[in-house]
């Protein structure tokens, strides 16, 4: 009796990953082998032209891309709850259409809170 | 298309009250308050805060006398736990924004936000307490951690609020997740989230091939909620969030979460009782009270700082109320003359008749009530003599700053006398009712080792409370001792407490008689 | 074509779920401690999706969108919280956050 392997339809894409992490592998290692070397100080800065490199590249972020980027998330995650309302919008009707009403309202409030309290202006 | 009638939103009106206030808050600190560091502007903010939950009480206090009722398509439950926990909360919450309104103007950090985190992390509370669904569940004890975590690490002085916010956050937030996972593999056992329907096919089940993960999951949760009421050993978190939190949310934290979080672990647990054997949710529990209680006394007993000491005080007095929950699984106590079987399965109904078992819950939350008022008053006392000047030294909350406290302020000495009584459960103080009702109920369900346990411990830790009265009526205080400023709103606070810890301690009778009858009906 | 057992899944949700709770007790950076707690979430997640999809029931489904919604508005807070200790003291090693031990 033949079993079916649920995973036979990914076969290609197995080859796929294995010739693509074959060749990661392979081709930095025989260019390593076979390209020729010169190893100097200036070949080891970071940039091999232009300006002298300043500082570090871990610099800390200013806390305002933190701010932006939590109430992004906040709101964007709280709209996903607007969608299955939004598909079933005409069976759900008017009680459908208060509930999400009062939802939306408490977000109206909570975005009048962030904007008057000044956490969407860039510069400040 | 679902219907539903406003009678299935009654129970989440006094909910839906401390939210708005909250909202309200947030705005008029958005758009009303126009000197940004002016304290003078906001002295509105904590009498809404008050009217608020005044507001939210009355109607949670109305809801009591309603018939015990499923609304919501099941998702909620109307019965006498969840009005009683929900008036609780109010008064807590109340009482704690008055706390916190003289606190905040001494720090010059008062802010439309602090209160109205209070009354989400409430209304969060008053929802837990009538979830009857897992995810409704976890959704209303995060909201109410959220709104906790942030009240924690509210004051920037100093590192310890973030600190303790931290801790607090993370063990928060992994506790969740525990429970969370736990109401996964329960899901999958049964299918559904709803917590009577899980009864009914636990029930149903004979000894089904998924029974390990009814186990897992009940584990899990146990765990979850073992940490959120602090029970040992997963009450580590406890002394340094609450040494490190504001002192008014301390005392929101102490009384109303665990309130709140009592309730609904007795909810979930008599709904997986009949999928687990008779003895597991016995054994678990009783373990965890022995623990609690022995372990939380003890560690109590060494500490001179007195935030600390209630801290430790609030883990032990978590032991107790699991002792009653014990009781509440003992398997086959007076069953005798009853006819019931040691596996008889009603839903509500573990192992014990009803009556027993509505002398249990009665015991239970008259237990909580005494608690939420007593942490509350003793709380208040320590935010009172709490001075900015040392916030950032570990020495604000030492016995000494007690020393004389009679002479120089006898009215916060007798506030502290009335609240260490009661947390050592000598009368006539609530604190001894509530240990009277909790020990007589784990006796009569055949718990006597466990009984006796609660009876010593409880005796050795009068000497750590009766202490903290030593040095306020028999010791001097140290020369220079600065006088802390008062506050009208912290006075009618104390005052509030005490005489809820004193009148409640004398006459019991009017709310163990409404709370007789109302589980008696609940049960039945 | 056949579907992956629910198995697979569940197996995966409990190796993501231990991993998670191994990292909540051994990691030392509070950014990485926070992650892993997200992680058991997701893992939490994943059981319920699972479990939906093996009933053809819908709550699971549901369940996820809330505990979405509840991760991120607990990530807000918790890394408002970990900007605060960093701020107070200018490190996230929890291994240094013992002010208050006796």
């Amino acid at each position: 009796m033949e079993t079916y392997n649920p995973l036979t339809g990914y076969l290609p894409l197995a080859l796929v990953f294995l010739v693509a992490g074959g060749m990661a592998f392979a081709i930095p290692l025989i260019a390593s082998m076979l390209g020729p070397k010169s190893v100097n100080p200036i070949k080891s800065e970071t940039f091999e032209c232009g300006n002298v490199t300043i500082g570090s590249a871990r610099q800390r972020f200013a806390v305002k891309f933190y701010v932006v980027a939590l109430l992004f998330i906040v709101f964007d995650v709280e709209a996903v709850f607007l969608y299955p309302w939004a598909v079933n919008f005409k069976a759900l009707g008017w009680f459908g259409y208060t509930t999400m009403s009062l939802f939306a309202a408490t977000l109206i409030v909570a975005l009048a809170y962030v904007w008057k309290k000044g956490a969407l202006e860039w510069e400040s | 298309m679902p219907s539903f009638s406003i009678q299935d939103f009654m129970p989440i009106f006094p909910a839906a009250i401390l939210a708005v206030g909250a909202m309200a808050l947030l705005l008029s600190e958005a758009f009303l308050v126009s000197v940004p560091h002016a304290s003078a502007s906001r002295g509105y903010q904590a009498v809404i805060g008050v009217i608020t939950a005044a507001f939210a009480g009355t109607v949670a206090f109305h809801n009591a006398f309603e018939d015990p009722r499923v609304v919501l398509q099941g998702f909620a439950v109307l019965d006498p736990f969840s009005s009683f926990v929900t008036v609780v909360v109010a008064v807590t919450v109340g009482l704690a924004v008055l706390l916190s309104a003289g606190f905040l103007k001494h720090r010059n950090a008062e802010r439309g936000e602090f209160y109205a985190l209070m009354l989400f992390a409430a209304a969060g509370m008053s929802l837990l307490a009538l979830s009857a669904e897992f995810i409704t569940l976890f959704v209303n004890l995060e909201v109410l951690s959220v709104a906790t975590y942030a009240l924690t690490a509210y004051l920037r002085r100093g590192t310890r609020p973030a600190e303790a916010g931290f801790k607090y956050f993370i063990l928060g937030a992994f506790s969740g997740a525990l429970l969370l996972y736990g109401a996964a593999l329960l899901y999958g056992a049964t299918g559904t989230t709803k917590l009577a329907g899980m009864a009914e096919v636990l029930r149903a089940a004979s000894s089904g091939d998924k029974a390990w993960l009814v186990y897992c999951g009940m584990v899990l949760v146990a765990t979850g909620f073992a940490f959120k009421v602090a029970a040992v050993p997963f009450h580590m978190w406890t002394p340094d969030v609450y040494e490190g939190a504001p002192t008014p949310v301390t005392a929101l934290m102490s009384a109303g979460v665990k309130a709140a979080a009592f309730v609904a672990l007795i909810r979930v647990f008599v709904a997986l009782a009949p999928g687990l054997g008779p003895q597991v949710p016995f054994v678990l529990f009783g373990g965890l009270a022995l623990l609690t209680m022995v372990a939380g006394n003890l560690m109590a007993l060494p500490q001179r700082n007195v935030k600390r000491m209630l801290a430790y005080s609030s883990v032990a007095h978590a032991g107790y109320v699991l002792l009653g929950v014990t009781a509440l699984f003992a398997p086959a106590a007076g069953t005798e003359g009853h006819g019931m079987g040691v596996l008889s399965a009603s839903p509500l109904l573990g192992q014990v008749p009803a009556s027993a078992h509505a002398d249990i819950y009665k015991a239970i939350l008259f237990y909580l009530l005494g608690y939420a008022v007593t942490t509350i008053g003793s709380f208040g006392v320590l935010a009172a003599l709490e001075r900015r000047e040392d916030e950032t030294r570990g020495t604000t909350w030492d016995l000494d700053r007690f020393a004389g406290l009679a002479h120089s302020k006898p009215g916060w000495a007798i506030a502290m006398a009335a609240c260490m009584l009661s947390l050592g459960g000598i009368p006539p103080t609530v604190g001894f009712m509530g240990k009277l009702l909790v020990f007589r109920a784990a006796v009569d369900a055949g718990l006597l080792g466990l009984a006796i346990v609660g009876v010593l411990t409880s005796a050795a830790a009068a000497y750590y409370y009766l202490r903290v009265v030593v040095y306020m009526f028999m010791r001097n205080a140290a020369e220079g001792a600065a006088v802390p400023e008062r506050h009208w709103q912290t006075d009618v606070a104390l005052a509030v407490a005490t005489a809820g810890v004193i009148l409640l301690g004398i006459l019991p009778g009017p709310v163990t008689a409404w709370l007789t009858q109302a589980t008696m009906l609940a049960l039945r | 074509m056949q579907l992956v057992p629910t198995q697979h899944y569940l197996i995966l949700a409990a190796v993501l779920f231990c991993l998670g709770m191994l990292g909540v007790l051994v990691r030392r950076n509070a950014l990485v401690v926070f992650m892993c707690v997200e992680l058991m979430l997701n893992a939490a997640n994943l059981t319920f999706l699972a479990f939906a999809r093996e009933r053809g029931d819908v709550t699971g489904h549901l369940s996820a969108f809330f505990i979405i919604a509840v991760a991120a508005a607990e990530a807000a807070v918790g890394l408002a919280i970990v900007i605060a200790v960093f701020r107070s003291r200018g490190t996230v090693n929890i291994d240094e956050l013992h002010t208050m031990k006796h």
